[in-house]
């Protein structure tokens, strides 16, 4: 149980570094300085450093200075954070993510020469190894079906299968379906190689497009 | 063989197969060893291609043609009539621009939207121009022609750069398009 927590503890300490650092990817640089005395007050509008506060803009030679500012520039194209394209490149990296977890996490011992009893099956079926299993499996099949919405339009038959974006749908699809299919076997015989070749599939897929 | 050992081989080939567009700057090794992302189209590194095509217009990624297409467009015969204008240069410069051009092409390249290229013009007569491949013409199929030919300040597809906000770094993406006077429309 110990164990379990401490591996909770770790895949959210990683989930949320990773959210923290696409956040931080984002953000200008923090400007920490503080204003000096009274500048705050009386600097203003488009330069904080060089324009005069300007209160009574029904003031002539105030609201000249207003006309002699120049003309706003438009902003500057900043893509967008949240795209179908993004969900599906994170979804995918997670789910590869959790295959890796997967591999690594304690496996519940295998019991052999007789049934296992419905206590065994409940502590395999709760394992931390059988739940990354199933979140790896789930969100691969997320990225398929983001990875369909966002880029359908990159998948063309008539470039046929030398084409790269076509090798990774297929790939992709491949490895999920591998993947779903081993946690339907699970707890049982043979599905661990399943997973692998699922979750390498899948790598296969990202790194033919990344 | 066990399956486990025949999937590892249709994996192997999956990569593989991709080694035929293997060229002499990048590497198939190289391209499996690189963690930074080469989804696009290898950007201008070169100063002397980037001032001596950017002078006149965008300086168009050499992996945005095959190597053949290179070797027609840029020699003094053809550079008097390049599409129209005289665009003539010195010897040493040309070759210095033909040679990066063409080692650096679509057909050389491991970046993904150069492969697609080099794929779809493998064969046939070597394309002359970028937006009459027929990859490109799908991709912008969709656009209304007044968001194209009817907008002042796009005119044409030759102007990668109006819409395609990060095309100086090779970025073609749907995701970083800005159509100028259409902010809102979306693929």
């Amino acid at each position: 149980m110990m164990r379990n927590n401490k591996l909770n503890a770790l895949a959210a300490g990683i989930c949320l570094a990773l959210l923290a650092a696409t956040a931080h990817a984002q953000e200008p640089l923090l400007d920490l300085e503080l204003p000096a005395g009274s500048s705050w007050y009386a600097n203003n509008t488009r330069n904080m450093n060089t324009r005069p506060y300007l209160l009574a803009l029904n003031d002539e030679a105030v609201a000249k200075d207003v006309a002699d500012l120049p003309a706003s520039q438009p902003a500057k194209f900043e893509p967008p954070l949240f795209t179908g394209s993004n969900a599906h490149k994170y979804l995918g990296l997670g789910a590869l993510a959790l295959v890796v977890a997967t591999a690594i996490a304690p496996k519940p011992p295998e019991i052999e020469g007789r049934p296992p009893t419905q206590a065994e099956l409940d502590a395999q079926r709760s394992s931390s190894h059988a739940k990354l299993g199933r979140a790896a499996a789930t969100m691969a099949a997320a990225t398929v079906v983001t990875g369909l919405l966002a880029h359908w339009k990159d998948f063309h038959l008539e470039d046929g299968l030398s084409d790269p974006d076509n090798q990774h749908a297929l790939l992709g699809t491949a490895g999920a379906l591998a993947m779903l299919f081993a946690v339907s076997k699970a707890p049982g015989e043979g599905h661990a190689g399943k997973g692998i070749t699922g979750g390498a599939a899948m790598a296969v897929a990202i790194k033919l497009t990344w | 063989m066990n399956i486990k050992s025949q999937v590892l081989a249709l994996l192997a080939s999956a990569l593989l197969l991709n080694s035929s567009y293997a060229g002499a700057e990048e590497s198939f090794m190289g391209w499996l060893l690189e963690f930074g992302r080469t989804k696009e189209v290898k950007p201008v590194t070169d100063r002397q291609y980037q001032e001596e095509c950017g002078e006149c217009h965008f300086a168009y990624q050499p992996g945005l043609l095959p190597a053949r297409s290179w070797d027609k467009l840029l020699n003094a015969e053809a550079m008097r009539d390049h599409f129209g204008d005289n665009a003539e240069m010195d010897q040493d410069t040309l070759r210095a621009i033909h040679e990066y051009a063409a080692e650096n092409a679509a057909d050389k390249s491991w970046y993904k939207r150069s492969r697609k290229i080099a794929a779809a013009t493998s064969e046939g007569p070597a394309p002359l121009r970028i937006t009459g491949l027929r990859y490109i013409e799908r991709k912008h199929h969709d656009i209304p022609e007044k968001m194209v030919k009817g907008n002042k300040s796009v005119k044409s597809l030759s102007y990668c750069d109006k819409c395609h906000t990060q095309a100086d770094e090779g970025v073609y993406d749907n995701d970083t398009v800005s159509i100028p006077n259409y902010p809102d429309w979306d693929d």
